[in-house]
């Protein structure tokens, strides 16, 4: 279990959330741009230390003090792809694959080799597996992107805006993809994105977020009947 | 091929649209820079080689490469980290670290020697002390490495900062997400692609290392590295005995960096 106080000063307002996410929950964070939802992504993920607040996942204190990034059981897809641009996409999505992955220790060789090949199916990556990252277009990053942040297991995904800049059918192709992961891997999630048509796709529930406050915290019906706030009715209409 | 005909005929076009006149003059510009390794054609009587020189060249040629590799060697092992250090820093930190490192460049040959010669010479406490432990710190090996550290070693960090800088901290990030420890992000992620950035800033402390005179003749004038030599040739017996040593000389500071440099000009290393 995910359990997140995330305390962060910014220029106009203070971001102070608290976010609580069981096992396999998907819980989207939804709210307008510069709201403090990527904010708060980056801080559970540890690319930027909170001012106060506490993060545990799963009894483990990632803060405060702040956790090192490599003892983070955690995944993180930011919305740049920040693929290894001297590395093939191959070597790119097994960059993170050692004895330590948090979902594969005990994983044999075979069972290695059967995820990679999965992931490497699902994702349609064969036909670029060997070609440079920096060769790579803008959805087949964004793929590669998935595919090495899926590839240690991690019981927690981090997801800020991910399918931005990519057009409908691959995005509801990746959606499909990623939930069909999520039956049989059941990781919990949290996707931060501005637009609500993907969210809903992705995660039942919603916590709504403006200026760095949780405003309201439901199912998608009950924030689009009963929106807290003006800004959400608005952007839920 | 077909790539090869594309690029010629995209150069062409270059060639023909950019202004003429601009191109003249920057062809000028170089080859007046250049211009000065005309010397080697210049007729100054017959060079030199006899016996007795070719020992001391040789001894010159030895005690330069020799001495120079370690220079450059330590100048590396305490630079890179330095370096690294100081690429993800920001804000006063960063400018005053960056201020006394640039002081270190700024400092004129000549008078960074007799501060050497000053502060680490046998008349000074530090000095005097080595030299009870048997460390001579003036006119000895010791010395020649000491002064050619202190003149490379701005010069390295400054550039090798620059390649460091230039890969992004977020690339780091995720490999430490990604269950990596700070020595294997170095390692895998941030070495590889600075690399050719750290080439750059190594070769061009190997040549300002390699090329010192003014600070090195003042504290090192035994053992004679190259330049000292060629000083001492020129007054001892002219033009036409130092020209193989001048020779010599280009030959172990050019190739090399050139050709580091053009490589991370092109990768881009540099651009950052």
């Amino acid at each position: 279990m995910l359990k997140a106080h995330v305390v962060k000063r910014r220029r106009e307002f203070t971001v102070d959330v608290t976010l609580t996410l069981e096992r396999a929950e998907r819980l989207a964070l939804f709210g307008p741009s510069a709201a403090g939802k990527s904010t708060v992504l980056s801080c559970i993920a540890g690319f930027e230390t909170p001012d106060g607040g506490e993060i545990v996942l799963d009894g483990q204190v990632l803060f405060p003090p702040p956790a090192p990034l490599y003892r983070r059981p955690l995944a993180y897809l930011t919305q740049k792809d920040l693929l290894f641009p001297h590395l093939t996409v191959g070597q790119n999505v097994c960059f993170g694959l050692n004895g330590r992955s948090p979902g594969l220790s005990g994983a044999s060789a075979d069972e290695l080799a059967r995820w990679i090949a999965e992931l490497k199916e699902k994702l349609k990556l064969e036909p670029i597996w060997n070609v440079p990252a920096r060769a790579v277009s803008g959805g087949q990053a964004r793929r590669v992107a998935l595919a090495r942040m899926l590839a240690r297991r991690p019981p927690v995904l981090l997801l800020d805006e991910p399918f931005a800049s990519l057009d409908k059918n691959l995005t509801l192709e990746l959606v499909e993809t990623l939930l069909e992961w999520h039956r049989t891997l059941a990781f919990a999630l949290i996707a931060a994105d501005h637009r609500s048509d993907v969210l809903k796709l992705l995660c039942p529930k919603v916590a709504a977020i403006e200026r760095g406050r949780i405003v309201q915290l439901g199912r998608w019906e009950e924030l689009k009947n009963f929106p807290a706030t003006p800004v959400l009715a608005r952007l839920l209409s | 091929m077909g790539l090869l005909l594309a690029r010629a005929v995209s150069f062409c076009r270059a060639v023909t649209t950019r202004p003429l006149v601009a191109r003249l003059l920057m062809a000028l510009f170089v080859a007046a820079l250049l211009y000065p390794l005309t010397g080697l054609a210049m007729p100054v009587g017959p060079w030199r080689w006899d016996h007795e020189m070719g020992a001391s060249t040789l001894a010159a040629v030895k005690v330069s490469l020799g001495l120079t590799t370690l220079a450059l060697l330590i100048v590396i092992a305490l630079g890179t980290p330095a370096a690294y250090y100081l690429a993800r820093l920001s804000g006063l930190e960063r400018a005053v670290f960056e201020g006394a490192i640039i002081v270190s460049v700024l400092m004129p040959p000549l008078a960074l020697g007799l501060l050497l010669s000053l502060s680490f010479g046998p008349t000074s406490p530090l000095g005097a002390y080595l030299l009870r432990l048997g460390v001579a710190t003036s006119n000895s090996p010791t010395s020649f490495v000491l002064t050619q550290v202190y003149v490379a070693m701005g010069y390295y960090v400054i550039a090798a900062r620059a390649a460091f800088a230039a890969v992004p901290r977020e690339l780091e990030m995720v490999a430490g997400l990604l269950g990596q420890r700070p020595l294997a992000v170095f390692a895998r992620v941030t070495f590889p692609l600075a690399r050719l950035g750290l080439a750059a800033a190594a070769s061009i402390a190997w040549v300002r290392a390699l090329g010192e005179f003014g600070a090195v003749i003042v504290t090192s004038y035994y053992p004679a590295g190259i330049p000292v030599r060629i000083w001492i040739d020129l007054q001892q017996a002219g033009l036409p005995a130092v020209m193989p040593l001048l020779l010599v000389f280009l030959v172990s500071a050019l190739p090399l960096p050139w050709l580091i440099h053009m490589l991370a000009h092109r990768d881009g290393a540099l651009d950052a």
